[in-house]
């Protein structure tokens, strides 16, 4: 082990899930407070991606917020101290409650907030506010898989394996993830699969990802967007048409494998070419492919693995869920060299959905529901279960009761800009105005943050101690290298003193480490049980995986469970449950006003909404701002012309985005990546509608009509 | 509301299971004349080939205490005015709505000798169910040479399958060509070039007038041109015949099926319905089950009174705009199900007449590789297509006009794609310019690594270091390395560049 020598200190990168392992040495005096370097780490094995490398910029971002910022009548902000802002917002929620009920305020979470911090806001929405009103920007990314993993498999945690497993699989099926440009380093474990020619990818683009198939490393399938689902339905049909199946595991560990069979006897690959594009003799070599490389049939292994541009769609649940079938079919899960795993985007997106920000959720991945759930969370927190509220709705819907009689008046918000990244942003930002309060907390003025009432400034990243789950269920350790600036405060002193404020005076320690070990009882006996670790195995360097229940004393250590589902599910009768499901098709279908389908996606340079990333100079200078891929016959039917601007039209708005030339997207879709504000806000053209079992919205997938910037009808309003 | 299905088959059973999931109230009772659970019949040319396994066939089927299925009963006799229809049992069941999703039946042309008072001879067989395929795989381990009587799309299907299990096959077809309802000559010749080098001997304008056999058993058949073929095994792909026996009975309006109306109700009894193969639509049956599952959808809607297959959204439902099931989906694609022919038409192909309308024709002939590409296109939509022998070109077709998706300006560039550019990716040292990244995780270009190879920097773990170069996915690392072998500059060429990085 290369322990980093003082005065490195040894942390993780900021942004996705990969939570690249990095040491920040500060550097006292110079422009940047720290230089960040790559750290050996089984995920990352020393890389980093560009994001990472200039992670240290944010921390001195020219426009860092590092006061209270005020509301003032003439619509401006002017500064104040910690005492009146946090005065102020605790008067406006004290009053709005007292008017209209707990459920008069919400709260907004996110994906990129430690452990700690989702936990204590969690706790402090029901038992500070009261309110049922919770949910967070994850509910964009995971619900998806986390709803499917859950029927299915009795369990979410991501990879329920460790990635480096990968490197030994003689198949990987890649569905709807561009990991090259979304978390590179994730590349350097498909290097064996790629030089055994069994990487699969399945994505409408031929994607910096995608483009890792070609030479014989493995096949790219590019399918009609949306029909992710019909690919599956199909490769499962091929693989029991065939005699493919590892009956022995059907029969021995899973339910359902009939009615699954009926359903995807629908689905014979001519048929299904017809739908999705693939053509019928490449969906059987995929599926042949997948099934020599399963341990049942001799092979090294496969894994199948989903990300969001199969997730977030209308059917984005049963789409997964077709992906677990494949996999169990194929007696994929559970095997060590095998398995199945949604990639986890956000850089605590596993730890952010399993301690009590999603709407239905308490922590330890319970159900808020569930009432032994409730006695026990209520016995962590001191309070009667019974005061407990019931579960909320999901995001989108959230939004939409803004204004409504029952619906939230007052919006906190935690780490996260929806108005750039949520569906139908031009519909979320009338709906924060229809707020009476809006407070967001933040460490730049982000879109949403600049449309608040009151601002409370934050600190991040390297100025914060705390644990963060990464996308293979791994725990890690946030550590401080730096001073945060004077003004900035972390969440957990702010909802400690908000909670002061509002009445309650213990229970809310702004101390991580003591939050972690309230957070570590309060997941005991749950699915996500993270008793039995310590912050002390955690400094350690520990390799822990949740589940790691607490043992008794004189015992040893839980080890963690790297390897979940190896001799049971986590289901009443130890088995996975094949789950038929059907496909329908995007909400909003192409048709003759709007007969392309845009999809929308991430590059390299930028994350998320890009809060972070638009601050960073060199990003700035690789990816400028919007644009919209197009195939040159596209653009040749429709004058467009490489580098100039178009606009492009939905049901939901409209958008403007520079052209950008390629041949490897199919000429029926256009491509547009997310991370801008404005008009070239991708998110201004997305749907709302939702998944009926995630809450999850359509972003991958909207009937769109593309012109010239310059013609006629290509004038937009704003 | 009690609905009774007559038929169990793919549309009947699709139609059985949406309308008990989707109408609260709906009671039904199906009819099933098959002994055996709903199955995909598609299918049935696989198992003859042996690519599917029998007992992956079967469908999803109605399970709910609202429907009563009555497996292996037919129906007897439908009563218009009783609303009721009696099954063979003499049971009686009452209904509101009745739907009939009878079916086809295969055709048997009049061919002296090949029945008895048993049922056709041993070794003679037509493929409309399960037990046809179990008797077509039971007579194939006596079986060396087979006939296939029609090159339509079932009898080449068969053909193949036959063929690809080693038997001799002759396909005899009535027509000059195969597959004339969809082929022009072109496309028929590059087709059936195909099929001989798949060992299908394809034999037209003739038809089969005899067969002779040894003690009850098929030894092979006489051709109306008066040529012997001898065989063991004759399949008869000659088409199907709605199945309309009770409607004409009950006094249904029948043409060649059951005519309906757009709203797929006959036009004597406005609650009575017909759908699938047995049903003749106004725009004409084509015996397909993309179009058959269409009705079994627009009928559920129909009697729920919402669309069945628009995506449930937690959202608002937006008022006034239309739902995506109205979106036109077209049902006419033709897919040859054969190993090794690749052959899909759909709308306007074969020899059509266009008449007034204004086409565009564009077509790619290539027999020498057994490729024929031809598309017809009509005020900027694709309204037809005919591919032989191109597979990738045919699905990408045929999801364009499932959609009804705008054309390239050019309809050229429906059957000729560009060559993709060369991307960095695959791209040599050699090929890059200053300005091509070379690093896709750092935005490190070429010239960025020339410039630290002259700044001194000899290895990828200098270069590395000094650009960031290799330090993401590690996947440029190799060309790296090469463009500092490349480099003209200083000492470099000296040194051997590592392809990949060193430890550390």
């Amino acid at each position: 082990m290369t322990a980093p020598t003082p005065p490195g200190v040894a942390t993780h990168c900021p942004y996705c899930a990969l939570q690249c392992a990095q040491t920040l040495t500060p550097t006292p005096g110079d422009r940047l407070p720290v230089e960040v370097d790559g750290r050996d780490f089984p995920t990352n094995r020393g890389g980093l991606c560009q994001k990472g490398w200039t992670s240290a910029e944010v921390l001195r971002a020219s426009d860092r917020i590092t006061t209270p910022l005020l509301r003032t009548a003439d619509g401006g902000f002017r500064e104040a101290d910690w005492d009146e802002a946090l005065d102020l917002v605790a008067d406006r929620l004290r009053h709005l409650r007292r008017q209209h009920g707990p459920d008069a305020v919400a709260v907004f979470g996110g994906g990129g907030l430690t452990n700690e911090k989702v936990y204590a806001l969690g706790k402090f929405a029901r038992v500070v506010l009261g309110t049922r009103f919770i949910d967070y920007n994850g509910r964009f990314c995971m619900s998806s898989a986390a709803a499917a993993s859950n029927r299915g498999l009795g369990m979410d945690r991501g990879l329920p394996f460790p990635l480096t497993d990968l490197n030994g699989a003689d198949a990987v099926l890649l569905l709807g993830s561009n990991v090259a440009v979304t978390m590179p380093p994730f590349v350097q474990h498909l290097a064996g699969v790629r030089s055994r020619g069994g990487l699969v990818v399945v994505d409408p683009r031929e994607s910096a990802t995608a483009s890792l198939t070609r030479d014989g490393q493995g096949i790219h399938l590019a399918p009609v967007p949306g029909s992710d689902l019909v690919v599956l339905l199909a490769l499962t049909h091929v693989v029991l048409a065939e005699g493919l199946a590892d009956q022995a595991y059907l029969t021995g560990r899973t339910t359902g494998i009939d009615e699954v069979a009926r359903s995807v006897a629908e689905w014979w690959p001519e048929r299904a070419e017809s739908l999705c594009g693939v053509a019928a003799d490449d969906l059987r070599r995929t599926a042949r492919l997948l099934a020599a490389a399963s341990p049942n049939r001799g092979g090294a292994g496969a894994y199948v693995l989903t990300g969001r541009g199969v997730e977030q769609l209308t059917q984005g649940t049963a789409t997964v869920q077709a992906a677990i079938n494949l996999s169990l079919a194929l007696g994929l899960v559970g095997r060590p060299g095998s398995g199945f795993g949604p990639l986890t985007g956000q850089g605590n997106g596993q730890g952010g959905r399993e301690h009590g920000q999603k709407c239905d959720q308490l922590p330890g991945y319970r159900s808020i529901s569930d009432p032994a759930a409730r006695a026990h969370v209520a016995a962590v927190w001191g309070v009667d279960p019974d005061t407990l509220p019931g579960p909320g709705v999901p995001a989108v819907r959230l939004f939409e009761l803004i204004g409504e009689p029952r619906g939230p008046r007052a919006l906190l918000v935690h780490g996260s800009n929806v108005i750039v990244s949520a569906p139908n942003a031009t519909a979320v930002r009338a709906a924060l105005g229809r707020l009476d309060l809006l407070v967001v907390a933040d460490f730049v003025p982000s879109e949403t943050a600049l449309l608040a009432d009151v601002i409370l400034p934050v600190t991040q990243w390297a100025e914060e101690e705390g644990t963060m789950t990464n996308l293979e269920g791994r725990v890690l350790r946030r550590r401080a290298a730096v001073d945060p600036p004077a003004g900035a405060r972390s969440e957990l002193w702010l909802l400690r003193e908000l909670a002061r404020r509002l009445g309650v005076t213990t229970g809310f320690p702004d101390d991580p480490r003591s939050i972690f070990e309230e957070l570590a009882r309060a997941s005991a006996g749950g699915v996500a049980d993270y008793s039995g670790i310590t912050w002390e195995r955690l400094d350690a360097g520990e390799q822990v995986h949740w589940p790691c229940p607490a043992t008794g004393d004189g015992e040893d250590d839980h080890p963690g469970t790297p390897r979940a589902f190896l001799e049971r599910f986590p289901t009443p009768d130890g088995r996975a449950r094949m789950i038929a499901v059907r496909h329908h098709g995007p909400a909003d279908d192409v048709r003759a006003d709007a007969p392309l389908h845009l999809v929308t996606g991430r590059v390299l340079q930028q994350y998320q909404s890009g809060a972070q990333t638009r601050r960073v100079a060199e990003l700035n200078a690789a990816q400028p701002g919007p644009f919209v891929e197009v195939h040159p016959v596209l653009a040749d039917r429709l004058g467009l012309v490489e580098g100039e601007d178009a606009v492009l039209t939905t049901r939901r708005g409209q958008a403007i985005a520079e052209v950008r030339l390629s041949d490897g997207i199919r000429p029926d879709t256009v491509f547009m990546p997310f991370h801008w504000p404005g008009l070239g806000s991708a998110n201004r053209l997305t749907q709302d509608a939702t998944d009926p079992i995630s809450g999850m919205p359509e972003f991958k997938v909207t009937a769109v009509r593309i012109e010239p910037a310059g013609a006629p009808d290509g004038v937009i309003s704003a | 509301m009690r609905v009774v299905v007559i038929g169990h088959g793919m549309v009947g059973s699709r139609f059985a299971a949406d309308l008990v999931e989707q109408h609260p109230s709906a009671h039904l009772t199906v009819l099933a004349r098959e002994p055996h659970a709903p199955y995909n019949r598609v299918l049935l040319s696989s198992v003859v080939s042996g690519r599917t396994d029998p007992s992956t066939l079967a469908l999803p089927q109605v399970e709910s205490q609202r429907a009563r299925v009555l497996t292996g009963v037919p129906a007897g006799r439908i009563d218009l005015d009783g609303h009721t229809v009696t099954d063979a049992n003499g049971e009686v069941h009452p209904w509101h709505r009745l739907v009939l999703a009878t079916g086809s039946q295969a055709r048997i042309p009049d061919i002296h000798g090949i029945a008895n008072p048993r049922g056709l001879l041993p070794g003679i067989c037509v493929l409309k169910d399960l037990d046809d395929a179990h008797r077509i795989m039971a007579a194939l381990p006596r079986s060396r040479q087979a006939v296939v009587l029609g090159a339509g799309v079932l009898g080449l299907e068969v053909a193949t399958g036959l063929a690809s299990r080693g038997l001799g096959v002759t396909v005899v077809h009535h027509s000059g060509r195969v597959m004339e309802r969809q082929l022009g000559a072109a496309a028929a010749q590059v087709a059936t070039s195909r099929l001989r080098e798949l060992g299908v001997r394809v034999v037209t304008n003739t038809s089969v007038a005899a067969v002779t056999d040894r003690r009850g058993a098929l030894t092979g058949l006489t051709l109306t041109d008066g040529t012997h073929l001898p065989c063991e095994l004759l399949v008869m792909c000659a088409g199907t015949i709605p199945e309309t026996t009770l409607a004409r009975s009950a006094g249904l309006p029948c043409d060649r099926g059951i005519l309906v109306g757009d709203d797929l109700r006959s036009p004597a009894a406005d609650d009575v319905f017909a759908i699938g193969d047995c049903a003749q639509p106004p725009e004409g049956a084509t015996g397909l089950v993309a179009q058959g599952w269409r009705q079994s959808s627009r009928l559920v809607e129909l009697l729920t009174g919402h669309p069945a297959t628009v995506a449930p959204s937690a959202g608002e439902p937006s008022a006034g705009e239309p739902s995506g099931s109205e979106t036109p989906d077209l049902t006419d694609v033709v897919r040859v199900k054969a190993p090794g022919l690749d052959l899909v038409t759909m709308g306007l192909s074969g020899q059509v007449d266009h008449g007034e309308r204004e086409v565009r024709t564009v077509r790619l002939s290539d027999p020498a590789i057994g490729r024929h590409v031809e598309v017809v296109v009509s005020q900027g939509l694709l309204v037809g297509a005919t591919v032989v022998g191109d597979q990738q070109c045919a699905s990408e077709l045929s999801a364009l006009y499932t959609r009804m998706l705008p054309v390239p300006r050019d309809p050229a560039h429906l059957i000729v794609r560009p060559l993709a550019t060369v991307r960095a990716s695959s791209a040599t040292a050699a090929d890059l310019t200053d300005d091509d990244t070379v690093c896709r995780c750092n935005s490190v270009t070429k010239a960025r690594i020339v410039r630290a190879v002259n700044e001194g920097c000899t290895t990828v773990d200098g270069v590395s270091r000094a650009t960031r170069a290799s330090t993401g996915c590690g996947d440029c690392a190799r060309l790296v390395g090469d463009i500092i072998r490349d480099c003209p500059t200083g000492n470099a060429n000296r040194i051997p560049a590592l392809a990949g990085r060193s430890e550390g």
